[in-house]
């Protein structure tokens, strides 16, 4: 019988309160059939209400596990060396009136921020000696200038978040997705670092 | 003599360090690598830092010299619409580069409404700046 087992940890999974997270759970194994089947249902956590929102399982109690059940295995670990486990407490449900504040939030904010830039950097004045420029007049308002220029804005804001075009020019990813993705990704090293047992010496242990 | 040299010196080193100021603030918030992702034109690059260089010059000259071209005001159009699409861009870049939306969706728990978010702000931004030309400019 082959006694290598390689052992994948998923980066993040999610689990309900109180479950038994199994081998299989969190990680993908490759070795005999039948040890697989022996190893896959072992219980390597109990969630328990102490664990509050996030458990991180290193890939050195996965193998501790493994060894107890057959210490002359042979346990290769790829991928990453740990698991973050999202307990789901309490789903945050979608509060429709909160989100109505923050988008009014948003709306005004942006709307004044604007204005204040606009008079900061006196676009006013900038504008009527552009319109002097081209046209050789002086006039106060040169709004023939100033509403293609309020609409462009917001284009500009959209082509840049890229959700417009988003299928007709290309499937890469918006500045906005990535952006999220790298802000979750440093939340996940921060949790893998600070919840994890086997890396963070706890004194109430 | 000294006065003039001097003066021609000091326009030099204040003009070069406006325009590296400029150059930088642009490459910052990657406005150019953007626009050449979503048109796939990154063979051109040489071509548009040409186009930001020129754009500058230029402006920087009809700034200060008093010329005029009586050209038609019809001409705002396409150029007020340029000129506020890349404010947009400089504007939308900002926000990206402070965080704003990840950690907004994240605390609020709302992933999936991002994009609804940020219409607010491009929508707050359009009516903010039709309001300002329209009322508050003339108060």
């Amino acid at each position: 019988m082959n006694k290598t087992v390689y052992v994948r940890l998923k980066h993040r999974i999610q689990a309900k309160p109180n479950e038994r997270i199994t081998l299989n759970k969190i990680a993908k194994i490759i070795a005999d059939e039948a040890l697989i089947s022996k190893m896959g249902d072992q219980i390597i956590h109990q969630i328990q209400s102490k664990d509050k929102t996030y458990v991180v399982i290193d890939v050195i109690n996965v193998i501790e596990k493994i060894q107890s059940i057959d210490p002359s295995l042979d346990v290769q670990p790829v991928g990453p060396t740990q698991t973050i486990v999202e307990i789901q407490n309490h789903r945050k449900k979608f509060a429709p009136v909160l989100f109505f504040l923050v988008w009014l939030l948003l709306f005004v904010g942006s709307a004044l921020t604007i204005m204040n830039f606009h008079e900061d950097v006196s676009m006013q004045r900038m504008h009527r000696n552009l319109y002097q420029f081209f046209t050789g007049n002086k006039i106060d308002k040169p709004l023939i200038l100033q509403i293609p220029y309020s609409i462009g804005l917001g284009l500009g804001m959209v082509l840049f978040f890229n959700h417009v075009f988003k299928k007709k020019f290309n499937e890469e990813p918006s500045p906005l997705e990535v952006e999220i993705f790298n802000y979750q990704m440093d939340l996940d090293q921060y949790i893998a670092i600070n919840e994890n047992k086997e890396s963070v010496k706890n004194d109430d242990d | 003599m000294i006065k003039w040299f001097m003066l021609l010196f000091t326009g030099f080193a204040e003009g070069l360090a406006v325009g590296c100021g400029f150059v930088a603030f642009l490459s910052v918030l990657g406005i150019i690598p953007r626009l050449m992702q979503l048109t796939k034109t990154i063979k051109w690059i040489r071509l548009y830092e040409w186009a930001v260089i020129l754009g500058a010059v230029s402006g920087g000259w009809f700034s200060l010299s008093p010329v005029y071209l009586h050209a038609s005001h019809y001409w705002f159009i396409p150029i007020g619409l340029l000129y506020g699409i890349f404010v947009g861009m400089l504007a939308a870049a900002l926000t990206e580069v402070l965080n704003v939306f990840p950690i907004l969706a994240k605390r609020i728990g709302i992933d999936d409404k991002i994009v609804m978010l940020m219409m607010a702000i491009v929508l707050g931004k359009i009516c903010g700046s039709l309001f300002h030309w329209l009322y508050f400019a003339g108060l």
